[in-house]
């Protein structure tokens, strides 16, 4: 062999050189936690709910037999989808959709009437992209989405339905957060720029009531962490998330045994929708349905002292339609 | 058509016979007709679970036109459909270097041939007597067991662990996106699949792969009972490899064969119990002294080998047989259920252990990936049976994907309804874990996922101090164990780390 060819050239030894550095880069890029936290969208991306501007309603109640009417006749009142969203806004609507175990009359899950009407609303205002996702605890995401009747709705309604990514889960921190500080949340519906908010509102053992601010746990990862101080945890979330409009599904709301229920004995007929920009409000609203009050559940008491929205409906202008 | 015709007509028909397994394997889903096509074709396991289960499974049927092929082509599964048989072809030193001419290890003596003939009659007495303890040494259970918990998830592992690292690279997500709904999503469904016993079970394969390197296909030569079933139905093939006045005695073709079945000292014939129908032989003769020809007019059975079993080798096996089913008798589980072995859905309703062929198609097609096969939870008689461990995949309230694939009705196929009246458990709650029993903090995520109209836990409400000294309302979870199905989903969801502090057990031995 010959005798030069056993060193190493200069111009092998800078290539070498520059293959390692780009090497060593590009493995510092993707690993750890370091990497997670560089890509993630800066805080509050989305400007915070606007408060009421014109005449329109701080909060609405609609109430009627159809739930398509009454969600539109609700989202008119606090000043319209165009009040929420503009021409070519990227839109995720957050349902709930906990489990696949019973179809929607079981008051378990959103009713996918709701979530389509919400679907076409968007679309209308000229929404670049409407999207409808969550994660569901008990049963795959697919079978949840079909048992529900969501997927089928908003297919219809020609929404997108997106089996959330589990990469997209990211360490978030939380600058506003009293208990927990940062938490593993989906990017993209930080990313967003409208997240509707459409949770059903039903009964649940430890919360109490599950309704808008417990709805967001679907976008947390490993939502059972947040049991040991559920309020002020779930306030925390709140804070991150800020959803640019709530609407409280309560065609049919859960009496007892939830959040999963499973008894139509337990299901009441409200035929009723509650819309607003404050999730702290639509929340102290939906507890009425129940003989209660917003005080009476822990995250609304504690996102309200947090000042993420107001629990004093007396304090704001509700207006009640009937459609 | 030429040599080189016919041996391609194989080896496509090999691919298309794997890649059917593989299809079905990974997108059919459990109520289809079709994802048990292997297990229908498998006279073995039609042979084995209608003696050991007493029942006459009509699905099986099918397999009778397996023996109908070999009746009239000899082991033609073995070299054209037969799914492990492909991929151990493929997997062979002389698949990817032509012959060396070093020398090679000594080969195994001929009358280890004899060993897939005892594990054949040991299979089918102890099937006779109610037992299917060897059926994992069926070549069909073994690509279902091999790919379901080892290769499938390692696969899946690889895919998302690079998959995790690009996307932290936020300009990257369009692409990744797209990739991840066309292709990953619908390929793994984004299931996190672990497995106890991947291991061994890869190790097992593993082993066969590497026997190769002494012997090609050394499981299919010496080992394989469904070989030896198909082997003896071969030795009255209609069809058969014939050695014409042609022949130079080049030994070119003996050197070829991959069950070395072509003796020189029998003027180069070959065992049709023996013959894959490779036709690696044809090609290989310069002389076309070769050819595959019918027997008729002159047709009659086989010439019996020195390998082949004897009256002997059917009674030693019979013995066997009866000895191993009666120390099965002796395994503690026979007289009580182990805690740890939760079987499906249904499963207790028929005679599980007699009709389960331990093949893994539960374990396929269970979506949370809950179901394991078992090493000795069961007892060693019950090694590779399915059995549920919540903590890895809870049994999904919506689902009865298992007794939908069930090829033998091992696992019954109830309805949805059934299968969710039908007890597979009881969970306990260990008051010393328990977040609120033990520690006076909230939680009740158990009472919370808990499927069950009416909940299966109650809640006992009490006042007290937590772990700060402040005043509390705490509730605390107890069973209703009427009302608990034991699927699982408590014991997975609960927060704590380890063992979850509610865990399911086998269900009470009593009713109610």
């Amino acid at each position: 062999m010959d005798e030069r060819q056993k060193h190493l050239t200069r111009r092998a030894f800078l290539r070498l050189l520059a293959l390692t550095g780009l090497g060593t880069t590009l493995a510092a890029c993707a690993g750890g936690e370091q990497g997670g936290e560089q890509t993630v969208a800066e805080q509050s991306p989305r400007p915070t709910p606007k408060p009421t501007a014109g005449g329109e309603a701080y909060l609405s109640v609609a109430r009627g037999t159809d739930p398509a009417a009454i969600t539109m006749a609700a989202v008119a009142a606090i000043g319209g989808i165009e009040r929420f969203v503009k021409g070519g806004d990227e839109v995720i609507i957050k349902p709930n959709i906990c489990t696949d175990y019973y179809p929607y009359e079981y008051a378990a899950t959103t009713n996918p009437e709701v979530v389509a009407t919400l679907v076409r609303l968007c679309q209308g205002a000229g929404a670049r992209r409407v999207r409808v996702m969550d994660k569901p605890f008990g049963g795959m995401p697919q079978s949840a989405y079909a048992k529900s009747g969501i997927a089928e709705a908003v297919a219809e309604a020609g929404g997108e339905m997106e089996v959330m990514n589990p990469n997209k889960f990211q360490m978030t921190p939380i600058p506003q957060g009293l208990d927990f500080k940062e938490w593993k949340v989906y990017q993209e519906i930080l990313q967003a720029d409208v997240v509707i908010n459409v949770p059903i509102a039903k009964h649940h053992n430890l919360a109490r009531l599950t309704l808008a601010g417990k709805n967001l746990l679907g976008v947390a990862a490993t939502p059972n962490r947040f049991h040991a101080n559920l309020g002020q945890r779930i306030a925390d979330l709140v804070s991150l998330v800020q959803p640019t409009l709530t609407v409280v599904d309560a065609v049919r709301i859960l009496m007892a045994h939830g959040p999963t229920g499973g008894n139509l004995d337990d299901v009441r007929l409200t035929n009723t929708i509650i819309a607003s920009h404050d999730i702290v409000a639509a929340d102290a609203y939906a507890t009425t349905l129940f003989d209660l009050t917003g005080a009476d559940i822990a995250y609304v008491k504690a996102a309200a002292e947090m000042g993420l929205g107001t629990l004093n409906l007396d304090s704001i202008k509700i207006e009640e339609i009937t459609a | 058509m030429k040599p080189q015709t016919w041996r391609r007509l194989r080896q496509t028909t090999q691919v298309l016979a794997l890649g059917l397994f593989l299809y079905l394997f990974v997108f059919v889903p459990p109520q289809s007709a079709w994802s048990d096509l292997f297990y229908r074709l498998d006279p073995l396991v039609a042979l084995t679970a209608t003696l050991a289960g007493r029942t006459l499974l009509l699905g099986l049927a099918w397999a009778g036109l397996t023996l109908l092929l070999t009746l009239v082509f000899g082991r033609a599964w073995c070299g054209w459909l037969c799914p492990f048989g492909t991929v151990l072809e493929w997997l062979s030193p002389k698949r990817w270097r032509p012959q060396r001419k070093r020398t090679q290890p000594p080969k195994p003596p001929e009358g280890w041939r004899n060993i897939k003939y005892v594990l054949l009659f040991v299979v089918l007495f102890a099937a006779l007597m109610g037992n299917q303890t060897l059926l994992f040494l069926d070549p069909i259970t073994i690509m279902t067991r091999t790919m379901a918990t080892t290769i499938w998830p390692l696969l899946r592992y690889a895919v998302y662990q690079v998959e995790a690292a690009l996307y932290q690279v936020e300009f990257l997500w369009g692409p990744l996106d797209w990739v991840h709904q066309a292709v990953i999503y619908p390929l793994f469904q984004d299931v996190e699949a672990v497995f106890i016993q991947a291991g061994p079970i890869f190790l097992f394969f593993a082993v066969i792969v590497a026997l190769n390197w002494w012997a090609e296909r050394f499981w299919c030569r010496y080992l394989c009972p469904l070989g030896g079933l198909l082997g003896l139905v071969s030795k009255l093939a209609l069809v058969r490899r014939e050695v014409g006045d042609d022949c130079v005695a080049c030994v070119l073709c003996t050197q070829n064969c991959p069950t070395a079945t072509i003796d020189p000292a029998q003027g180069y014939r070959s065992d049709p119990a023996e013959c894959t129908v490779c036709y690696d032989c044809m090609v290989s003769c310069p002389r076309e002294g070769i050819a595959f020809r019918w027997q008729n007019p002159d047709w009659q059975p086989a010439a019996w080998q020195t390998y082949d079993p004897r009256r002997r080798t059917v009674l030693a096996s019979l013995s066997l047989a009866g000895v191993g089913v009666a120390l099965a008798g002796v395994e503690p589980v026979i007289k009580r259920q182990p805690a740890t072995l939760i079987r499906p859905p249904g499963a207790t309703l028929t005679d599980f252990a007699s009709l389960c062929i331990r093949c893994g198609e539960c374990v396929r097609v269970c979506p949370t990936q809950g179901l394991q096969p078992s090493l000795f939870e069961g007892g060693w008689q019950n090694l590779m049976t399915p059995r549920l461990v919540p903590r890895l995949g809870y049994c999904s309230y919506n689902c009865h994907a298992c007794g939908q694939v069930c090829p033998t009705g091992a696992i019954p196929n109830l309805t949805l309804e059934e299968k969710q009246g039908t007890k597979s458990g009881l969970a306990r709650i260990d008051r010393d874990r328990c977040l609120p029993w033990a520690y006076n903090t909230p939680c009740i995520v158990c009472e919370e996922a808990c499927p069950i109209p009416d909940k299966a836990i109650r809640l006992e409400e009490v006042e007290t101090v937590d772990a700060q000294g402040e005043p509390i309302t705490l509730q605390r979870p107890v069973m209703v164990r009427e009302r608990c199905i034991g699927c699982g989903i408590c014991e997975y969801q609960c927060p704590l780390g380890g063992e979850a502090a509610i865990r399911v057990f086998t269900p009470t031995e009593i009713g109610g």
